[in-house]
């Protein structure tokens, strides 16, 4: 503000105000011309006046001259008076006279007054005899030339012989006794017949020439006009022998003045120019000024502007210096923000005011600022008030020193953010405490985006459950795709889409491949979020159910050995039930026969059939306690048994059957084979299936029974092939392993050695399977695990 | 009273024993034939057609009997059925007390009844008289 002051008050007037500046020097110059111009008027006047003073003084002086050459001729012709008074050689003196002087026309002796002689007498006769003294016509003049001892020109006056004339009178003393004059009469025209007058440029000057008559008190002029010429235009001089005046008369008055009236014009013209070139000279500094000034006057509007700005800002400004950190100026928000009046503000160093806790970090900053690495920056600081409260501040600050300038002052702009600081807290607090609830949620919890399926959140849990953290998998795109189960990931990502596209929450289960390469089962509980009918995210928490598919596979497969052991004891009820009837039914019936029985022959078969009964009902019994031995199997003894040595002493107990069928055996068992296995069992088994391959040999082939052995899944696969009758397994596949299920009416076969060995079989936790097609062959496989 | 042919199709010896005593007991029937399992007596069954002699006008069929059981029985009568005079009854005689047994026979057409083991004479004069 001071500057435009300054700016403005620098200004003289002139250069404000270019047209009063152009009349002054327009009225400076007019003078100055004018004063030039008068006085160079006066100096040609005075010169002029000289000039005809001069012209006079000369006519003046000639006149004198050739007035004293009369003097000196009258007295000559004095001279020639005798004593008795009577001249002498008038004649030839006045002849002489004449001869020298031009002037004179004529002489004359006037004894007492009386013209008596003249010279030359033609054409003055008529003077001749005129008493001067009596005659009125000469009487005051004649007696003035006798008053004034000298000589005195009488005249002009009309001559007696003619024209203008002078006649110039000394008077005459003999023996002090007045004799008469002395005249000399010279003509009018040849006075003036004289070279000065003559030399006069009458173009421009008037000669002049007046007598002043004492009588009649009248001036008579006697050149040209009769008028008394205006004596300013006039010098004049007196001639006291005539008492005659002369003049000069200036006949061009006003020559200079024309001139000088141009010369005026043209100083006028002149300072006309000059008063208008400073004007245009002044004018142009003058519009800069102007201009200048309605741009400073701008320029002050501006600053109260934003002064009233600053002042008026809502939010607090503050004008700091940067290297002291003091505070120069701060406006009526600021001041308010930290409750110090302005003038406590402006003794503060900001230091003071800032919160121990974060000068650090302000510092750092302001380090950056004047280095020039930073030319701006916005912060959220505490401050502290005079109150001693926080407050929390949002500064922006802007240096006002020009880039890569020494550091000089910066302005902070601040707004008191507390309270949103303080929201922000309260909803940082309440976005911790969720997370922390999120994350003490026993499963993942995410969040992901239905249209791309990138996730935005993932809780902490995952690092328990799967060895991830969650910033690994929100930062590696399709993390969950990709870490599905290879057998499951379509299954579950085509279901998890397809149900999105439905708008359908859904629930499923499926593994996911953990960071240390272990499976774990998880269940994914996803809520799709609608925006506008759109699916907008999922929500879902996937929780570790590997337990539970622990459990669940082990309650399955409890619940498989209890169906299976179900299973089979409905079908040991069964067999027991059909078994025990048949029996009991046999025995009701014959016990009927033998109580209606006509003879005793009769009655003695009945009871021969009752024994065969009794006996069937034994082995019936046998066979069923053999099954409930196998099936009621705790604490069945295992051991490592090798398995070639149990093939080969069942193929020695069977060694005559095998030679009486002439039956060939492919023994394909190495030496080295050991199972884990209950002795009898394996006993037993091996002697079914070897014998079952001996019984149902196919009549008209040669047969042949091969044993094998191989590993298939960390399994022991003992296989045992024949090329016998077969059996239809699409018939009698279900019940091939069933208790007295008999395929062949063959004598030998019971019923229940399948029975049996399947039993003992799923006992040892082994499997049984079997292949056959009638008329080619069966082929069993005993699963030994 | 015309005297009725009977089968006895079941691999109890035992039990044939006692049904053909029972049957000769009963007077009934004129003859009386038994067979251990379905494929002997359908065996028959088909050479009779084929020799166009007289079809038993009772069989009594155990269910539970190697090579071919009750059922298969069934199964083959009703591919021969077109080709068979006359009615032949037969009759479930078993010693199954299963329901699934007594429920599949109900549902066989070509089933007249099903007869719990023990059979008495007097069952047999039952469905003779039938």
């Amino acid at each position: 503000m001071n500057l435009t002051k300054s700016l403005l008050s620098h200004n003289k007037w002139f250069t404000l105000k270019p047209k009063l500046t152009g009349i002054f020097i327009f009225l400076f110059f007019c003078v100055i011309f004018s004063l030039i111009i008068s006085q160079q008027y006066r100096i040609a006047q005075k010169a002029k006046d000289d000039e005809m003073s001069g012209i006079l003084q000369n006519i003046h002086k000639t006149i004198e001259q050739s007035l004293k050459d009369n003097y000196v001729d009258a007295l000559t012709l004095a001279l020639t008076i005798n004593d008795k008074g009577i001249p002498k050689n008038f004649e030839a003196v006045g002849k002489q006279i004449l001869a020298n002087n031009e002037n004179i026309d004529a002489v004359q002796l006037v004894p007492d007054g009386i013209i008596r002689y003249t010279y030359p007498l033609e054409g003055n006769e008529a003077a001749i005899g005129i008493n001067l003294l009596k005659d009125k016509k000469y009487r005051h003049e004649t007696l003035k030339a006798i008053q004034t001892r000298k000589m005195y020109f009488a005249g002009p006056f009309e001559l007696k012989q003619g024209g203008l004339g002078i006649l110039g009178r000394l008077a005459i003393y003999k023996n002090n006794k007045f004799w008469g004059f002395s005249a000399v009469i010279i003509r009018f025209e040849t006075l003036l017949n004289n070279p000065e007058i003559k030399s006069i440029d009458h173009s421009r000057y008037a000669f002049q020439i007046s007598k002043f008559s004492s009588i009649t008190q009248k001036e008579t002029f006697f050149l040209g006009s009769n008028q008394k010429p205006n004596p300013k235009n006039t010098v004049t001089a007196f001639v006291p022998d005539g008492d005659w005046k002369l003049y000069l008369i200036d006949k061009q008055p006003n020559e200079f003045f024309a001139a000088y009236i141009l010369k005026g014009v043209l100083g006028f013209i002149t300072a006309l120019l000059i008063g208008f070139l400073t004007t245009a000279f002044f004018k142009k500094p003058a519009e800069l000024e102007k201009l200048l000034k309605e741009q400073a006057n701008e320029l002050l509007k501006n600053e109260i502007k934003f002064k009233s700005v600053f002042d008026q800002a809502a939010v607090g400004i503050t004008y700091v210096d940067t290297v002291t950190g003091q505070l120069l100026e701060a406006n009526k928000k600021y001041c308010d923000l930290l409750g110090y009046t302005e003038e406590e503000i402006k003794q503060k160093n900001i230091i003071t005011i800032i919160h121990p806790d974060d000068l650090k970090k302000s510092f750092k900053n302001f380090e950056k600022l004047k280095k020039g690495i930073i030319r701006e920056y916005s912060t959220e600081r505490r401050h502290i008030t005079k109150s001693n409260d926080t407050i929390w501040i949002k500064l922006t600050i802007s240096p006002l020193w020009e880039i890569n300038g020494i550091p000089t002052n910066h302005i902070a702009i601040a707004e008191d953010v507390t309270e949103r600081k303080l929201a922000e807290q309260v909803i940082l607090d309440s976005q911790k405490r969720m997370e922390s609830l999120i994350n003490t949620i026993d499963g993942i919890v995410w969040e992901c985006n239905a249209e791309n399926f990138e996730f935005t959140f993932v809780s902490k849990k995952v690092e328990s459950i799967l060895g991830y953290t969650s910033e690994e998998w929100l930062k590696t795109p399709n993390f969950w795709v990709d870490h599905i189960h290879p057998e499951d990931k379509d299954y579950a990502a085509n279901f998890c889409v397809d149900q999105t596209k439905k708008l359908k929450n859904h629930d499923f289960e499926y593994r996911m491949i953990a960071k240390d390469g272990s499976v774990v089962w998880v269940r994914d509980i996803v809520n799709v979020i609608i925006e506008n009918g759109k699916a907008k995210n999922l929500r879902g928490i996937i929780i570790d159910v590997s337990k539970n598919k622990e459990t669940e596979k082990d309650l399955n497969n409890s619940f498989n050995l209890v169906t299976e052991q179900n299973k089979r004891l409905l079908n040991f009820s069964y067999i027991v039930s059909h078994n025990l009837r048949s029996h009991t039914s046999n025995i009701s019936s014959i016990v009927d026969l033998i109580d209606n029985s006509e003879s005793e022959e009769e009655k003695e078969e009945m009871i021969q059939l009752l024994k065969s009964v009794s006996d069937s009902l034994n082995e019936t019994m046998l066979n069923l306690n053999e099954v409930v031995n196998i099936q009621t199997n705790i604490g069945i003894v295992t051991e490592q048994l090798n398995l070639k040595q149990y093939l080969d002493n069942t193929l020695a107990v069977l060694a005559d059957q095998i030679e009486l069928k002439g039956i060939k055996i492919i023994n394909s068992i190495k030496e080295d084979i050991e199972v884990i296995y209950n002795p009898a069992y394996l006993e037993s088994i091996l002697y079914n299936l070897i014998s079952n391959a001996i019984r149902y040999s196919h009549p008209e082939k040669h047969p042949i029974i091969t044993i094998d052995c191989y590993t298939e899944h960390n399994k022991t696969v003992l296989k045992i092939s024949d090329n016998g009758i077969g059996i239809d397994l699409a018939k009698n596949g279900h019940k091939i392993f069933g208790m007295y299920k008999k395929f062949s009416t063959h004598k030998d076969s019971r019923g229940i050695g399948l029975f049996i060995t399947k039993n003992q079989i799923d006992a040892m936790g082994g499997s049984i399977t079997v292949e056959s097609e009638p008329n080619l062959g069966t082929t069993f496989k005993v699963y030994i695990s | 009273m015309t005297e009725k042919t009977i089968w006895v199709v079941d691999d109890d010896p035992i039990y044939q024993i006692i049904m053909k005593k029972i049957i000769l007991k009963s007077g009934i029937f004129s003859a009386v034939r038994s067979f251990s399992n379905g494929k002997e007596a359908i065996d028959v069954l088909r050479s009779n057609i084929l020799k166009q002699k007289t079809h038993p006008n009772i069989i009594l069929l155990d269910i539970e009997m190697p090579v071919l059981d009750g059922w298969g029985f069934m199964d083959e009568i009703a591919t021969l059925k077109p080709q068979i005079t006359g009615e032949i009854q037969i009759y479930i005689s078993s010693s199954s007390i299963a329901i699934q047994d007594k429920e599949r026979a109900k549902y066989n057409p070509d089933i007249f009844g099903y007869m719990s083991k023990p059979i008495s004479l007097e069952d047999l004069v039952k469905i003779s008289a039938v």
